[in-house]
């Protein structure tokens, strides 16, 4: 069967000095003033980065919650508006579809990333799969506090393919 | 109150426990199975309430997301790719492929730390 899995991870550093990792030869960095982003692409379930292992300690903010919630509709527009802009015309190849899981996933990220909902870690999924009569079951469950952790989640079908977005937003306490 | 200290002799997330202890789970709950329409949901369901409540059980300090896919073996190709907004030093992933002659199945399991 033709199946492939990819997984790829972003960094996200508190520190100020940049450590990039080692990527593939698609793997790309880029910097802005506080942090350093690094993309990898890898086939396999990802081994750590090579950096440091000191946990950092930050200070206590007597914050109790979140201030701003994550704005779950507005991120349904957004996995919705992706999907269909890079998927509606889409026939379902192998090597495209592979290509496509990774970008969009990433394009999703960004656009949730320019919502900058402060203290707010992002998970994004994308699944994409070839449609004809075969069945398939997609399912999670999250072990979070759900009065500030949430799911966002779209499917989009056309005649030769679906796909499934989700993005989880977890608190950083 | 006396604040608790956990004990801290590993930094990080431990891939390869995770990746063990689902893995278990699948075994366990697909194990021998074909694929049936009427009862993937209660698999699915069991998979990965079965390996949350076993990384639960670590006793570490992390919130988790487990996603399951079951899919039914075919001819027809079937993609998926995460991208994560996070803490690498504190947090992971690990994603477990398992197959049979009628169906795969992948899992994912992220976990975020939580200061205390």
């Amino acid at each position: 069967m033709a199946e492939r899995h990819n997984s790829k991870q972003l960094a996200w550093r508190l520190e100020q000095s940049a450590e990039n990792s080692h990527s593939e030869p698609e793997g790309q960095s880029r910097e802005n003033e506080v942090s350093v982003s690094t993309v990898s692409h890898s086939d396999e379930p990802s081994q750590r980065d090579e950096t440091s292992r000191l946990t950092v300690r930050v200070e206590n903010t007597y914050q109790l919650g979140p201030t701003k919630h994550f704005p779950v509709a507005t991120v349904n527009h957004i996995l919705k508006d992706v999907l269909t802009a890079y998927l509606q015309e889409a026939e379902y190849d192998p090597e495209f579809c592979r290509q496509m899981t990774k970008t969009i996933s990433e394009v999703i990220k960004a656009q949730v990333k320019e919502l900058m909902i402060p203290r707010y870690k992002l998970i994004v999924t994308v699944y994409i799969g070839q449609r004809d009569c075969q069945s398939i079951l997609i399912g999670s469950r999250c072990l979070w506090n759900p009065k500030s952790d949430t799911v966002s989640s779209y499917v989009f079908r056309n005649s030769t393919l679906f796909a499934l977005a989700n993005v989880y937003a977890v608190y950083f306490e | 109150m006396e604040e608790y200290h956990r004990p801290c002799d590993e930094v990080g997330f431990n891939a390869e426990e995770a990746h063990n202890i689902v893995k278990e789970c699948v075994d366990g709950v697909l194990g021998g199975e074909d694929y049936n329409q009427n009862n993937i949901n209660q698999w699915t369901a069991s998979i990965v309430e079965q390996s949350l409540a076993h990384l639960v059980k670590l006793g570490k300090a992390y919130k988790y997301i487990v996603t399951c896919a079951v899919v039914q073996r075919s001819a027809y190709g079937f993609h998926t790719a995460s991208s994560c907004f996070w803490d690498t030093t504190s947090d992971g992933t690990c994603t477990v492929r398992w197959e049979n002659r009628t169906m795969n199945c992948i899992v994912n399991v992220f976990a975020i730390a939580i200061v205390l």
